[in-house]
């Protein structure tokens, strides 16, 4: 997948689009990636560093706020990609997806919900350290999907700096 | 005319004066950033400019101080709006506190 421009809208009002180039295989990949959001647990949010009683109800507050997030977050997903119309053909095995500047802020932050969150279900390895992995059947997706997220992460990045 | 008023008293300057002392916001709260091996720093220096609305080379600097020391405090303000900020860097999956500034 790649950036390729800022475009006018058809409809005068309506917000410009970002366009990136991707092929039937990302798309598939993105797709899958999103479809494991939430991945995050809401105790993983702490309001201090260390955990004080004395601030309880700010950390129930700031994880009630995080749930509520996700669940906002799920209901915008299932509408942008309950059709086909963020996607559409340019040529044989190359299509455009189309984003406004709202949608892929919000899409970040859903993607490093799932690259977080998947890196917290490896248990928390400092991979660029030299981090050995004992991979398995049951933790390889989450390490698929952490190094999906962060290539998507990167190109939709690209796009609005 | 000459109808009787009641007699004038000057305001009381000093007990203005220390309400309105009392009455400055104690921005005494600093916002903590707090580094781990998962968030990509371009996408930290994103955050940073778009919750602080910061240039990008300011959000830059705040990402290395995090990257390289471990933390960055990023802010210091009203109890509010620090938690607000807190509540922001969250919601990108940030690893942000909030302390008082002792």
């Amino acid at each position: 997948m790649k950036f390729l421009r800022l475009s006018n809208s058809k409809k005068e009002t309506a917000p410009p689009l970002l366009l990136f180039q991707i092929t039937p295989r990302e798309k598939a990949a993105l797709l899958a990636v999103l479809q494991l959001f939430p991945v995050l647990d809401a105790s993983h949010h702490q309001f201090t560093n260390p955990p004080q009683p004395a601030r309880a109800a700010e950390q129930r507050l700031l994880q009630e706020s995080m749930s509520q997030l996700q669940d906002a977050h799920q209901r915008k997903l299932d509408q942008l990609f309950r059709g086909e119309e963020q996607f559409f053909p340019v040529s044989r095995g190359e299509l455009r997806m189309a984003l406004t500047a709202a949608q892929l802020e919000w899409l970040l932050q859903v993607l490093n919900d799932i690259r977080v969150g998947s890196w917290v279900r490896l248990g928390c390895p400092d991979l660029a350290d030299g981090a050995h992995l004992k991979l398995s059947g049951s933790n390889a997706h989450a390490l698929y999907a952490m190094h999906v997220c962060g290539e998507f992460q990167s190109i939709f990045l690209e796009a609005v700096t | 005319m000459g109808q009787a008023t009641a007699p004038i008293t000057a305001p009381d300057i000093g007990q203005e004066e220390e309400t309105r002392s009392k009455e400055l916001p104690d921005r005494g709260y600093l916002v903590v950033c707090w580094n781990d091996p998962v968030n990509l720093m371009d996408y930290v220096t994103h955050v940073f400019q778009t919750v602080f609305r910061w240039p990008r080379a300011k959000a830059q600097k705040h990402m290395l101080q995090v990257h390289h020391s471990g933390k960055s405090v990023l802010v210091r303000e009203t109890f509010e709006k620090a938690e607000h900020y807190v509540h922001q860097l969250h919601s990108y999956t940030l690893h942000a506190t909030m302390e008082k500034d002792e």
